[in-house]
């Protein structure tokens, strides 16, 4: 699943990418940005409260990888995320499955499934706060909560566009029910779960740094807002582009080639 | 024929059976969940602080409201009129967002879009912004601007603004060249090229945009009144539920999913299906 094709073709382009004309791109950007971001904090009146230097920002990340806390908060925010979004999948995905077969049971879950939907993890928060106390299962289940609705109705949609005709030539053929399920439906319905699973994992993360900060845990959005408590503005900047380093590292190279392998091998093409 | 299956006959074919019948089955599991939330209340499984009554919910709405003074009282977002309070200063957060973020995020996503070279260099950009976006930045805003109106509205506005401008960009992006070129071809300024081929061309990729950053923006801005408000939806539960109130979290909670339903249900998905139907190219020239 890593080493697949696509992975390294992706790694490749990666590659070239940063040995290319597009590479003076990217670098001029960075370089742009970090520059205007100077400028703006070098006319701050405090800079060190509002917005610090690119190098002050530096600086902190060298003290806080060398006080060891860095690598064990991303280590517990990642963890969390792997082990919530698991959860949500194993959990989402058979009852997306289960609803996708039966039309009388779809239509009469579908409108709770919406409104609980509609009921982002961040709001049952301040509930499961108060059922289950500051701990890390709150996080767990807020993180569950929020990655089973998104696979759950992209696998229901997954099933029911499936085409009749590969049922019905099963059956034709003497299928039974199982087999329906096994050979036609789960993997009709793969690609569908794939991108489910990138848009599931992308709720849970957000789900993830949000818990953090509300329930107290340590990990990357507790450091960032406890940061913000004491007053080390570095610290709080330093987290956020982590966390959008590793979203987009996340989704860029392991989630989407994933996804396009699974379309690639399993997709139906309607001719 | 008696009157009952007249009346029956009626209303089936007056709303379609097939509507109906959604409508009754869907309306199963709701039934048996507050029938077994109220049978909680009866034989006592679960504490009343963990599960209050449903009476308690359905009061609480108007125990918040209670102090009202009138109208004019809750639309000046009076603080004794908790529960309009708490509604409209969230949506009035969404309005207010949507209006400036996005023909801002729209207007900027275009203007990127339509050199090609820039929006090269802008797409890092936007896909570092959108990867940070909403809930990251609660933090940061706390620091700049404080704990209350303004930091909701900036999480808000940044969540519409970055997913709007990556939204138009890229829509801009994926319109062949060719329309472009024949209007240019037939004597179009800069201007009409703007308004004839990228605004319609990009219409469908605004608008799921939109509708992407509406579901977004509503959950962070929820977020957002948690950690750094003063008033709105998100402070309602979350100061309740510190507070022990469980049937105002709950209430809370219903509203929330309930706004954020009709607004998706009503406006955007409409919408959406309109300009797809309207603006979709269907026709992709080779």
């Amino acid at each position: 699943m890593l080493l697949s094709r696509n992975n390294l073709n992706r790694f490749l382009a990666f590659w070239r990418h940063f040995s290319g004309a597009n590479a003076i791109h990217l670098v001029l950007v960075i370089f742009g940005i970090l520059l205007v971001w100077t400028l703006i904090s070098h006319a701050l009146e405090n800079p060190d409260r509002y917005l610090p230097s690119p190098i002050a920002v530096a600086l902190s990340s060298f003290d806080m990888v060398y006080e060891g806390l860095l690598p064990s908060y991303f280590g517990d925010t990642i963890g969390r995320l792997i082990v919530g979004s698991i959860f949500g999948l194993a959990l989402g995905i058979p009852f997306g499955l289960i609803l996708g077969i039966n039309r009388t049971v779809a239509d009469m879950f579908y409108p709770m499934m919406n409104f609980f939907q509609s009921i982002s993890g961040i709001a049952i928060f301040p509930i499961v706060v108060v059922w289950f106390g500051n701990s890390d299962k709150t996080i767990f289940i807020v993180i569950l909560y929020t990655s089973f609705f998104p696979i759950a109705f992209t696998v229901l949609s997954g099933v029911r566009e499936i085409p009749m005709k590969y049922i019905h030539a099963v059956r034709t053929l003497g299928g039974s029910r199982f087999q329906i399920i096994r050979d036609v439906l789960l993997p009709g319905s793969l690609p569908h779960i794939a991108t489910g699973s990138r848009l599931s994992i992308g709720f849970a993360w957000r789900a993830v740094i949000a818990g953090e900060m509300l329930a107290g845990r340590e990990g990357l959005g507790w450091m960032i807002f406890t940061a913000q408590d004491v007053d080390r503005t570095s610290e709080v900047i330093l987290g956020m582009l982590l966390i959008g380093l590793s979203w987009i590292i996340l989704d860029h190279y392991l989630l989407r080639p994933f996804e396009a392998d699974t379309i690639e091998r399993w997709g139906l093409v309607q001719r | 024929m008696s009157m009952a299956s007249t009346l029956s006959v009626n209303i089936q074919k007056r709303i379609g059976r097939q509507r109906l019948r959604k409508f009754f089955l869907g309306s199963i599991p709701f039934l048996i969940l507050i029938t077994v939330w109220h049978l909680n209340e009866v034989f006592n499984w679960l504490e009343p602080v963990f599960i209050p009554k449903v009476s308690e919910v359905w009061e609480a709405f108007f125990i918040l409201q209670e102090d009202c003074e009138g109208f004019s009282a809750a639309i000046a977002l009076d603080q004794s009129c908790m529960m309009s309070t708490h509604i409209l200063s969230s949506v009035g957060r969404v309005l207010l967002a949507s209006i400036i973020g996005l023909p801002a995020g729209i207007a900027l996503g275009i203007f990127a879009g339509m050199s090609r070279p820039i929006s090269k260099v802008l797409e890092p950009i936007g896909i570092f912004a959108n990867s940070i976006s909403g809930i990251a930045w609660i933090p940061l805003a706390i620091v700049w601007f404080g704990v209350g109106w303004m930091t909701t509205l900036f999480i808000m506005l940044n969540t519409i603004f970055w997913l709007m401008f990556f939204n138009a960009m890229m829509g801009v992006r994926s319109i062949a060249r060719v329309y472009e070129q024949s209007v240019l071809t037939m004597g179009g300024s800069r201007w009409d090229v703007i308004t004839n081929v990228y605004l319609p061309g990009a219409m469908p990729s605004i608008i799921s945009g939109m509708r992407m950053s509406m579901g977004f923006g509503w959950r962070a801005l929820i977020a957002a009144e948690m950690i750094g408000g003063d008033s709105g939806l998100g402070f309602m539960i979350f100061s309740s539920a510190s507070e022990f109130k469980i049937e105002e979290v709950f209430l809370g909670v219903i509203i929330i999913s309930l706004i954020f339903l009709a607004t998706d249900r009503y406006c955007l998905i409409p919408l959406e299906k309109w300009t797809i139907h309207r603006w979709g190219l269907v026709w992709k020239p080779h």
